[in-house]
């Protein structure tokens, strides 16, 4: 087992290294230079080049290369050229943001997908279930930048129920007491984390359903049944435990997506996070910002499965076998 | 009931507001005087750095506009000849000495943030940075004139220039920001791009920075002891939206107070059906333009297969309907500008000077039946520019003329355009209150972004002589030479010039809007009593 875990993290290692590596040349050779203005004054050149020696620009790619891994050995990643200061210091301002929203996501994704999944199981080729089946349906193929837009619409410029964008409201934040602040962020988070939860639920309560009715198709919930269990006992007791493994894996892949966010969805709602980091610094070719969200998000996507796999080994005993 | 609680008031706030009311409120201060108000602008984008010296983008000029001054400003009729209509900011009085010196004496009130006095150190340490290579300043090049800056005594003074023209007043105050040299002194040259104090700035202005939030809002706080008078607005908020569409959209619902262009006919026509907003036209400082690159695509040393010929670029500008472009796409809300010129320069806008006419019997002509094509290099962010790229299309198509259009993001179009690599590219250009400065940048010989190559030594000779001409007058007539020449030996199709228009909430009184920095006035706006809002009063 120790040395399964000690073959995954060395794996892990070089796939860091390598999608960073790929990443750096990718970045730098695509077309478009950095230090563009994003309004209508153009940079005199003589400035760019004084800002590309400045940043070390000028140099051979490979020295660059070189110098960008020495540097990250040392645990810096370099000054970001559209923000003018660390990348440690914007991706440390993003995160939280982004972990906030993901996470709210995802347990609106999972609750709501899994609760559906388990309400269609056990009322399967019923009315309520294709009716059910058709919603999530609906759901799951929605674009989410559509679904945000439609709910920016109604709920926040017509009906005035919600916030447009924005993780507080700059006005009032400062000056609410600390419930006031927390309501004020919740406020904020209703309609993206609605918008992202309700297309992921859609897709988990389909997954879900067809788990459980594979599951209620085996033996032992024959068994169980036979043994005058009541209906959900076995549903809940039995059948969802089998056809909770699936939805595990699923987790784990959603993992990643807790730090790598959704550009989209952050860009229609001016949230602060990552994704909208990395979509902002690679139109402005932010060379360093672009490696460092890069790098966490390879990170979150190598550590997710990771995890995923090692929940995977704690709730089925024959894999622990296999491993 | 219910309905209308919910829709009428803006509810951004009810729920804050509601929970703020459960635990108590805390730092809202009741203010109920002149000086209560919030003004909260949609931004577009977020500020790099708030340190005038290394700032690049309009919304950082936005914000430190309210926080460092100049020694003089330009009044409101925009004149940049000599120093009339100058206001006087950090500078009380100004006298020539001689024809090449110009000697400012300090207003002795004014103190930085921090506490110590505004001194002419702190001035010519200013003119030393802007000029240093090693810092990087845009406006480098534009103080090349003056040859030193020196203080005699505490607060006097003295510019030297190297040579006489008209706008030496200008250059001398307009396009730096006077910086603390207590502060700044020790902040080595090669780090001022990324330097701390462009995220925490202090100055001498009406406005002290509070807070920057990345991602969210930068928030400042009026000066109550503002030498020239205490601004009458308590709090300005900006608020990062992303993008116009957002910004326009938190306007729109309430979130915030002003935002200082609209740009498309949808998003005018919905600010005026909101009863809570006024909408403010003023000059803007762009306009728009297809460049033609005059040497080969990617090679530099060959002329360009279709651009080269003067008539050839000629006869494209005489085949677009560019009347009816502006009207498909503004709905009228731009205007065909007779040079390369923003409204903002109005005065040369009054002259002789007409726009050349859409007239595709000259064009056909001047074509001579050859079936050119060429590639139109589009960024694909500006929907109005993409639009105007395939009304532009669908009218060569007719001419036989073939456009390819090219949708690029606009880091790529800034590379394609510095190396040469394009035929055609359309642009978009924010000028200077001055075309002395702004016109030979783009289309002389010799200017840092002529990337088209264009070389008309007859139009050179006419900007020199327009850009030494001692009064506006004299500057009017050859500019209109200058640009008569243009016409026959196009560069560019210039295409439009906005009509900018600012949406503000309605309960902020005593609105201008400066063409040149939209914000730069706020100081003297406000907010009646009787209209202050619960957000108004709120404080930290």
């Amino acid at each position: 087992m120790l040395a399964w875990l000690l073959r995954r993290i060395a794996a892990s290692l070089a796939i860091v290294f390598v999608t960073v590596s790929l990443t750096f040349f990718a970045i730098h050779l695509a077309p478009g230079r950095p230090f563009m203005p994003p309004d209508e004054r153009p940079m005199n050149p003589i400035v760019v080049h004084r800002l590309e020696q400045i940043y070390g620009l000028d140099r051979p790619l490979a020295v660059q290369y070189v110098r960008y891994f020495g540097a990250l050995a040392r645990g810096e990643m370099g000054e970001s050229f559209s923000q003018r200061r660390p990348v440690a210091h914007a991706i440390a301002d993003a995160v939280p943001n982004t972990l906030l929203l993901t996470a709210t996501a995802l347990v609106i994704d999972f609750t709501l997908g899994i609760l559906i999944g388990l309400f269609q199981a056990a009322r399967a080729r019923r009315r309520s279930d294709v009716a059910l089946a058709n919603v999530t349906l609906f759901f799951y193929s929605l674009p989410t930048f559509w679904l945000a837009l439609v709910l920016q619409l109604v709920c926040a410029l017509w009906l005035g129920w919600f916030p447009t964008g924005g993780p507080t409201d700059p006005v009032m934040h400062a000056s609410l007491p600390l419930l006031g602040r927390l309501g004020d962020r919740l406020y904020h988070l209703v309609l993206p984390a609605l918008t992202l939860g309700l297309v992921g639920a859609g897709g988990t309560a389909r997954f879900q359903r067809a788990a459980l009715l594979e599951a209620l198709g085996h033996d032992y919930i024959r068994t169980a049944r036979a043994k005058g269990l009541a209906e959900s006992a076995v549903l809940v007791r039995h059948a969802w435990r089998d056809a909770l493994l699936p939805v595990i894996s699923l987790a784990g892949v959603a993992l990643p997506f807790l730090l790598t966010g959704a550009v989209l969805i952050e860009t229609v709602f001016s949230w602060p996070g990552l994704g909208k980091l990395a979509a902002d610094a690679i139109s402005a070719r932010d060379y360093p910002l672009v490696l460092g969200t890069t790098l966490l998000a390879t990170c979150a996507v190598v550590l997710g499965s990771l995890v995923a796999d090692l929940l995977t080994v704690a709730a089925d005993p024959r894999v622990r076998v296999t491993a | 009931m219910i309905s209308t609680l919910v829709r009428s008031p803006r509810v951004a706030v009810l729920l804050p507001a509601l929970l703020a009311a459960l635990g108590g409120c805390k730092g809202q201060g009741g203010c109920t005087t002149e000086y209560c108000g919030t003004v909260v602008f949609a931004a577009s984008g977020e500020p790099s750095s708030l340190l005038p010296a290394v700032s690049t983008q309009a919304i950082e000029r936005d914000v430190f506009d309210q926080v460092f001054l100049k020694l003089a400003d330009i009044g409101p009729d925009g004149g940049t000849f000599g120093d009339s209509g100058f206001t006087p900011e950090l500078a009380r009085s100004w006298e020539w000495t001689d024809p090449l010196t110009l000697t400012f004496h300090l207003d002795p009130r004014p103190r930085w943030q921090d506490g110590p006095p505004v001194t002419a150190a702190d001035v010519a340490f200013t003119f030393d940075v802007y000029r240093d290579s090693i810092v990087g300043s845009q406006d480098r090049e534009a103080l090349a004139h003056i040859a030193s800056v020196t203080a005699t005594d505490s607060l006097t003074v003295v510019f030297k220039f190297r040579d006489r023209y008209p706008e030496m007043f200008y250059d001398a105050t307009y396009h730096m920001r006077i910086l603390p040299a207590h502060l700044l002194r020790n902040v080595a040259r090669a780090t001022w791009q990324t330097a701390p104090f462009g995220r925490a700035p202090i100055g001498a202005g009406p406005y002290r920075f509070v807070s920057w939030t990345p991602g969210q809002s930068i928030e400042l706080a009026a000066d109550s002891t503002y030498f020239l008078g205490r601004p009458h607005l308590r709090r300005l908020i900006w608020r990062f939206a992303g993008n116009l569409n957002n910004a326009v959209t938190m306007v729109l619902a309430g979130e915030a107070d002003a935002v200082e262009v609209l740009v498309t006919p949808a998003n005018i026509a919905k600010a005026k059906a909101d009863s809570a907003l006024t909408l403010y036209p003023y000059p803007g400082s762009t306009y728009n333009f297809v460049r033609f690159n005059l040497r080969a695509n990617g090679d530099r040393s060959k002329p360009h297969p279709v651009f080269a010929d003067p008539q050839t670029r000629r006869a494209l500008v005489l085949a677009l309907d560019r009347p009816q472009m502006v009207q498909a796409v503004f709905a009228g809300n731009a205007k065909i500008p007779p040079g390369p010129m923003p409204q903002l320069w109005s005065w040369l806008w009054k002259s002789q000077l007409t726009p050349a006419p859409f007239d595709t019997l000259e064009a056909v002509r001047l074509l001579r039946g050859r079936h050119l094509s060429f590639h139109l290099a589009v960024p694909s962010t500006s929907p109005t520019r993409v639009q105007y790229a395939q009304l532009l299309q669908e009218q060569y198509r007719r001419l036989g003329v073939t456009v390819v259009i090219d949708q690029v993001d606009n880091a790529t179009l800034e590379q394609q355009l510095e190396s040469g690599k394009f035929d055609a590219a359309m642009e978009s250009f924010q000028t200077d209150p001055a075309p002395s400065s702004s016109v030979p940048a783009l289309w002389s010989r010799s200017g840092p972004t002529n990337w088209g190559h264009y070389a008309n030594d007859h139009f050179d000779a006419l900007m020199k002589t327009a850009a030494s001409a001692p009064t506006r007058a004299a500057a009017q007539a050859a500019w209109e030479q200058a640009f008569a020449a243009l016409d026959q030996d196009p560069p560019c199709i210039i295409l439009y010039a906005l009509d900018n228009i600012a949406a503000v909430n309605r309960r902020v009184a005593d609105v201008r809007i400066q063409p040149d920095s939209w914000w730069g006035l706020v100081r003297t706006w406000r907010i009646p009593p009787s209209q202050l809002t619960e957000r108004d009063r709120a404080g930290r």
